[in-house]
């Protein structure tokens, strides 16, 4: 044994810009995890492999070796103030825990999966990475880091590059960084971590060695199926709780209700001239091709200015929808009826974010804005120094005002994900204040039917529809 | 540079190209071009939003054009000015002001009554009255640092409609190698350049001799062993220029979308003129005069300038010159102007790892003032001028 030991390690196993590499001859394949790599004269691996690299190179085949991978994880919270987690979450944490400490917690938004991963960091007492979709969650996780666990976290995106034991990220900056940092953390958190299962962002996971990883999202199936990627990069499905389970116990009860708002007849009179430009396109070109679909007439922008037309004519449609005037009135009655609530109003375009915003004066979130603005203008929502905020999509995710009870709907996608992701934002239990969201879709277009597709989701289901009349009865009396 | 949303190309299982205007086929896109360039000349002041309005009814009525292309060329003019970004913050203090006004006003109504009595006409003329401006001017200036919103204020353009054109067609082929998962380039010379920018670019190389100064060279990232992958795309893309300045070479780049696997071939002879500066005939006066004075050939000898490539995994060296003698003796030869003694040290070290190949060094006696020590005896040492009779002395000892 002794003898044994003294013999000295065959080989280092270290960290290449994402990926593992052995220097070892040809003829010593340090476990089937590697590929020879005639460029560099060594043996690669994948990074995100690294734990199944080392049990198999150690237990399988008894190579030895000099473990580098890694730099120093080790780390000590200096303090922490942690809330106590409830029953569901410890059950996520401990699930976790037990699988190796890597997975899926799949839990509704507002029911505190990031209480679950500032436990799992302090219990772990090791280098962490937190990966969240945008620059604003990032730095939201920011606050409650400095807040939970009485540190300064690194920041790696938005401008900065400053890495430090504990560091947040965005996708965007781990995808291009990742193989620069990915031996630095014994532990990385992908927030809303859908994410990766795109083409490109999921080198955030595959460039990275970290062996333990907690993965959180609300939404974690995509129609596409590619979330089963996710299975194998970050880990089984440890813990998953429904919307309708949490409905009510650890998430505020809701009701959705949607106003119906007609086009002014100026709006029409251009929404059926647009329509017609488009129709008369199709009618035309279905002449030579019974089967010509709007497809075909995208593709045919490149060659055909009559093509381009159509297209922004049908542009022009949405964006009639999307505006329409009404809007703004029903808006009125509901900020009268919630005069004294805070209100998020999510809308479809840019657009009008700024039409709301220039009509009632009300701050607005868009993607340009800036760092020290965000900052102000969440931070002033949520003391409730303005008592409206509105947003494009930039709030559709993760952002969390407890206070916040009410929302608007005011345009968008037809994608359920979408749909929900908005809903998550007032559902934040806090008592048993009861949340709404109102959705406000123009009749006859096609935003009725975008409207639609969102309620065939479970958690809009039960969506009621409400009169503008009644609305305005409401709001006025 | 381009983005992904801005590539434009045609696909092909066995060839897809960019999108590429030529002279003959494309005559009159010199004229938009330069209406193009017209726009933005003048567009001093206006926003990003009107600009790109202007631009794009330029092309209303051109029959052949794809909406990307409008887009890449409006990019194109965007990256090459400068915008009024509100960098002091004015336009989010104004705003700021507005909305912490009207926030203990919420909400606005169009008429006033019992329960809300601020109604939005009155709201907003009382802010203007406090600010001092008409609530036009305000609303006009309170979202200017909303990018779509910026003013220009320089554009530094492009000399005129060939050079936008031209850059169009290169920054299209740089586009299209976001797709490329690997680059395989036939180089016959400038190695020197290929290698310098295919380093920076953090790419990895396989080098294959395929005939005389003709080498294979293929290129790609750390991971791509692994894994085809389109993470390097980008690399590539930034590497193209340089590739576009050199000379002699043909580049065959594989591509992936998403499962579907074309290739993009390009040449030096493609007509895509790089904007980087082409690479010199010469490093220095001193070896274009050594060049010029030893001919083409003597005692049997051949000079080639950078014709050879040294290469050990990934630490690669091109010579200087190399000799070929009809006899079939090869001798690299690499010429030290400036040098410090640290420099010629690593210098010394790079060729120690290529020792079974014959090379003469020949370093610069100004600099050894003093330091002569750090000069390994094997050099040979030359003042102003490199002469040819101690190099062909020293050259007759590596014959067999």
């Amino acid at each position: 044994m002794i003898a044994e030991k003294e013999r000295p390690l065959d080989h280092e196993l270290t960290y290449d810009r994402g990926s593992l590499i052995v220097h070892a001859t040809r003829e010593h394949c340090p476990s089937p995890h590697f590929i020879w790599d005639a460029r560099t004269g060594n043996w690669r691996a994948p990074a995100w492999r690294y734990p199944e690299v080392v049990r198999a190179m150690a237990e399988t085949h008894g190579y030895r070796f000099k473990d580098c991978v890694l730099m120093e994880t080790h780390f000590q919270w200096p303090s922490t103030q942690l809330h106590v987690l409830r029953e569901d979450q410890r059950q996520a944490l401990e699930r976790w825990r037990a699988g190796d400490c890597r997975g899926l917690v799949v839990m509704p938004t507002g029911t505190g999966k990031t209480e679950v991963a500032l436990t799992a960091m302090a219990e772990c007492q090791t280098t962490t990475l937190i990966v969240s979709p945008i620059r604003d969650l990032m730095y939201q996780w920011q606050r409650r880091i400095q807040k939970a666990l009485a540190l300064d976290p690194g920041i790696l995106g938005d401008g900065q590059r400053e890495i430090r034991p504990v560091t947040v990220t965005t996708y965007d900056s781990a995808f291009i960084y990742m193989d620069q940092i990915g031996n630095r953390f014994g532990l990385v958190v992908f927030d809303e971590a859908h994410h990766l299962a795109g083409q490109n962002l999921r080198q955030a996971a595959e460039l990275c060695a970290a062996p333990r990883r907690l993965g959180l999202t609300a939404t974690l199936e995509r129609p596409d199926g590619r979330h089963t990627v996710l299975l194998e990069l970050v880990g089984p499905v440890v813990y998953r709780q429904e919307v309708s389970e949490a409905r009510g116990r650890t998430l505020a009860d809701y009701e959705i209700i949607r106003i119906p708002v007609r086009l002014t007849s100026r709006e029409q009179q251009h929404y059926d001239a647009a329509a017609a430009i488009v129709r008369h396109f199709i009618a035309e070109r279905r002449k030579e091709n019974p089967r010509y679909t709007w497809q075909d007439a995208c593709s045919d922008t490149a060659r055909d200015p009559w093509a381009r037309r159509a297209l922004r004519a049908f542009r022009f449609k949405t964006l009639i929808e999307d505006r329409a005037e009404e809007k703004l009135r029903v808006l009125e009655d509901l900020f009268r009826l919630h005069a004294h609530d805070l209100m998020l109003v999510f809308a479809g375009s840019n657009a009008m974010a700024l039409d709301i915003s220039r009509r009632f004066l009300l701050p607005v979130l868009l993607h340009a804005s800036r760092k020290e603005e965000r900052h102000q203008l969440l931070e002033g929502f949520a003391a409730g120094k303005f008592r409206v905020l509105v947003a494009n999509q930039v709030l559709d995710e993760g952002i969390d005002i407890p206070e916040v009870k009410a929302a608007v709907v005011v345009g968008g996608l037809a994608s359920t994900r979408q749909a929900k992701q908005r809903l998550g934002r007032i559902l934040r239990k806090t008592g048993d204040a009861r949340a709404v969201l109102y959705e406000i879709a123009c009749e006859e277009t096609r935003e009725k039917e975008r409207s639609k597709q969102r309620r065939q989701n479970d958690a809009y289901s039960g969506t009621r529809r409400m009169r503008e009349t009644t609305l305005r009865y409401r709001a006025r009396n | 540079m381009l983005t992904k949303e801005h590539a434009l190309f045609t696909f092909n299982r066995f060839e897809t190209r960019p999108d590429c205007l030529t002279r003959i086929q494309h005559a009159h896109y010199r004229e938009l071009a330069s209406g193009l360039l017209r726009i933005y000349r003048n567009g001093n002041g206006f926003t990003r939003r009107e600009l790109h309005r202007r631009a794009d009814a330029v092309f209303a009525d051109v029959p052949d054009c794809p909406p990307q292309r409008i887009r890449s060329f409006i990019k194109l003019l965007d990256d090459t000015s400068e915008f009024e970004t509100d960098r002091k913050g004015q336009a989010a203090e104004l705003r700021q002001k507005v909305f912490a006004w009207a926030a203990s006003r919420h909400p606005l109504v169009r008429q006033p009554d019992r329960l809300f009595e601020c109604g939005e006409k009155q709201a907003k003329d009382d802010i203007a009255r406090r600010i001092g401006k008409s609530w036009h001017e305000i609303e006009s200036s309170m979202y200017g640092d909303f990018p779509e919103f910026h003013r220009l204020r320089i554009f530094h353009g492009y000399p005129d409609a060939d050079a936008l054109l031209s850059r169009y067609n290169v920054a299209q082929a740089q586009a299209l190698l976001f797709w490329a998962e690997q680059m395989i380039i036939t180089a016959r010379s400038d190695f020197k350049m290929l290698f310098r920018y295919a380093k920076l670019s953090g790419l990895l190389h396989e080098i294959t001799m395929i005939g005389s100064g003709a080498y294979r060279i293929r290129l790609t990232g750390p991971v791509s062993v692994l894994k085809q992958t389109r993470r390097y795309g980008i690399h590539f893309a930034k590497f193209l220029p340089a590739l576009l300045a050199c000379r002699n070479w043909q580049m065959q780049a594989g591509l992936d979308f998403n499962g579907r696997r074309s290739f993009f071939r390009i040449g030096s002879a493609s007509g895509l003129r790089s904007y980087y500066k082409p690479g010199e005939e010469f490093d220095s006066a001193l070896e274009k005069k050594f060049a010029n004075q030893f001919g083409v050939e003597r005692n049997g000898w051949k000079l080639e300038r950078e014709a050879e490539i040294l290469v050990k995994g990934q630490k690669v060296f091109v010579p200087d010159f190399v000799f070929r003698h009809v006899d079939g003796t090869t001798v690299c030869f690499e010429i030290v102007g400036f040098w410090t003694p640290e420099y010629l040290a690593a210098k010394w070290k790079t060729l120690a790892l290529f020792v079974n190949h014959p090379i003469l060094v020949s370093v610069s006696k100004h600099l050894a003032l003093g330091k002569e020590h750090a000069v390994p005896p094997a050099a040979l040492i030359h003042g102003d001028v490199l002469q040819v009779k101690p190099v062909l002395e020293r050259l007759e000892h590596f014959r067999h």
